[in-house]
């Protein structure tokens, strides 16, 4: 039988793959001074530290003190996700290079570009000394980050739109306004609320780990006690986290899969 | 006469939804406390940051932190590859269509969502108590940080494959592994190669922030100088990271188009 060849460029293309791969890794292994060794000896060196964290401190004060804070956390994520959202909708118009000009566009691309490359780590640190230690700082290290990360993701929802309700809201009549309320928005709301609810589940675990900065939230409450070395109360910590994440993101999860979905209507 | 149909009445969704959500917004914002008092007299202090920010010390930044950054691109390079190509198999179990054993499939499906619960800079710390201060934490954390979301993207990708070459595989006499390695795998390499620059790029933004616990990278010197408010310090730091990240992120994605 005769098996055609793969196409030469192809396959240095695959081998080219693969050299830059092993060179990349064995070239940042020796910068970070990794062996092998490190990576066999690991796996004992966790083991002991989650055998430290059981049983867990599940004593009244502790859980005063976490479930709060995770509970500050959920907030921080969901008001920062609000705040993102409110402000990334109308950007989001003015990104779409289908509904805005196209040099509007360019701009407001290139601006929500550089909102998303900052961590909400650094916007927090550094919003730290106007707005204070606490929640509000994180919230609106959250906020801005997703302005800039659903800002791109809505705009691309609207230039993915179909025209054809578009073109026939203008041949009935319709003004720009009117195709904008009745063409575009119809369209693209499933799909961006269902980046939202998809926000709000990654903003719930970055505003988890904002309180190692003092912005608020359960990421203080951990370092603190892994710190202090009071392995037990930090087990727990990190298992009620978990367990909210688990939760919020089945929920979310659910509601997603509903909007997108469409609910089937019986005529 | 054109029938039109009756609107339907709103799904429970929207009726216990829409409440719902305008309720938690507004306790949400109650529960984060924007106090305008504490604003106002904090917004004195607007000055501490604004005058340093903008007044960036670039030989300090260049001659301190090009070392830390360097690590940081390593730590990236490191662990993404590392946990990518873990997340290759383990993605295959965790799939319906490749892994028709429930109870093995429940078990991978499970380990890797809850992996996933955990931020990566809680995996940060735990690491830095677990294996000790330094970059090789900080490879750790990312490995579980790239390997959680690897597991998901392609184990969701191999769910929706194409089962035809499976079953023709399977019919020529291939074992179950012989079978998904020759004629489900190249289906989804493509996706794969852009699932992993895409993780890349996320573990690059993910190493700045690793040194703030101690996990090595240029976080750490963010962390030394954040403390003495020295922002002037950190601005060209902050700046030379966007830069790699913009070039790496250019780089990427002409990459994944010339390959897909």
């Amino acid at each position: 039988m005769n098996i055609p060849k793969q196409p030469i460029n192809q396959r240095i293309l695959k081998y080219l793959i693969t050299v830059l791969i092993v060179a990349g890794s064995i070239w940042s292994a020796s910068g970070l001074e990794i062996t092998p060794e490190r990576f066999l000896t690991a796996p004992s060196k966790v083991w002991i530290l989650v055998t430290a964290m059981f049983p867990l401190d599940l004593s009244q004060e502790a859980i005063d003190r976490i479930v709060p804070k995770v509970g500050e956390s959920l907030f921080i994520a969901w008001a920062g996700t609000v705040i993102g959202a409110i402000f990334s909708f109308p950007i989001s118009f003015l990104a779409a290079n289908n509904v805005s000009l196209n040099s509007f566009s360019r701009v407001t691309k290139q601006v929500l570009n550089v909102i998303r490359a900052f961590p909400e780590l650094i916007l927090a640190f550094v919003l730290l000394p106007i707005t204070g230690l606490g929640p509000l700082t994180g919230t609106l290290a959250v906020g801005i980050h997703s302005i800039g990360t659903l800002g791109k993701l809505s705009s691309e929802v609207i230039e993915g739109i179909d025209e054809g309700p578009l073109e026939s809201i203008k041949s009935s009549g319709g003004s720009k306004l009117n195709e904008l309320f009745f063409g575009v928005i119809p369209q693209v709301m499933p799909t961006i609320t269902s980046y939202w609810l998809y926000r709000f589940e990654i903003n719930l675990r970055a505003s988890a780990v904002l309180g190692v900065v003092g912005a608020g939230g359960v990421g203080a409450e951990l370092i603190n006690q892994l710190r202090f070395r009071d392995f037990p109360r930090a087990g727990t910590v990190l298992v009620v986290t978990i367990l909210m994440v688990l939760i919020v993101d089945t929920i979310s999860a659910a509601i997603r899969r509903r909007i997108i979905k469409g609910r089937e209507i019986k005529v | 006469m054109i029938k039109v149909p009756k609107k339907p009445l709103p799904s429970l969704l929207t009726v216990i939804g829409y409440p719902f959500a305008i309720a938690l917004t507004i306790f949400s914002f109650f529960q984060v406390g924007f106090n305008i008092e504490d604003f106002k007299r904090n917004w004195e202090n607007r000055k501490l940051v604004t005058d340093t920010l903008f007044n960036p010390k670039w030989e300090w930044a260049i001659e301190n932190a090009s070392q830390a950054l360097l690590e940081t691109i390593q730590i990236a390079i490191l662990a993404s590859i590392l946990g990518c190509f873990i997340a290759l198999p383990l993605s295959f179990y965790a799939s319906r269509a490749t892994n028709q054993t429930t109870v093995t499939y429940l078990i991978y499906k499970s380990f890797l969502n809850f992996i996933r619960t955990i931020p990566d800079l809680f995996w940060a710390m735990l690491f830095t108590v677990a294996v000790g201060l330094g970059p090789f934490a900080g490879v750790l954390a990312l490995v579980m940080f790239s390997m959680a979301i690897m597991g998901k993207l392609l184990s969701e990708t191999i769910d929706s494959i194409d089962l035809g070459p499976l079953e023709a595989a399977k019919a020529s006499g291939a074992k179950h592994n012989q079978a998904v390695f020759t004629s489900a795998l190249p289906q989804i390499l493509p996706n794969f190669t852009a699932y992993f620059l895409y993780i890349f790029e996320l573990c690059i933004r993910a190493s700045v922030i690793l040194g703030l616990v101690g996990a090595g990278g240029v976080g750490r010197i963010i962390e030394t100088q954040r403390i003495f408010l020295r922002f002037d310090r950190i601005s060209p730091i902050i700046v030379l990271i966007l830069v790699a990240v913009i070039t790496i992120e250019q780089f990427s994605v002409w990459l994944r188009r010339k390959i897909l």
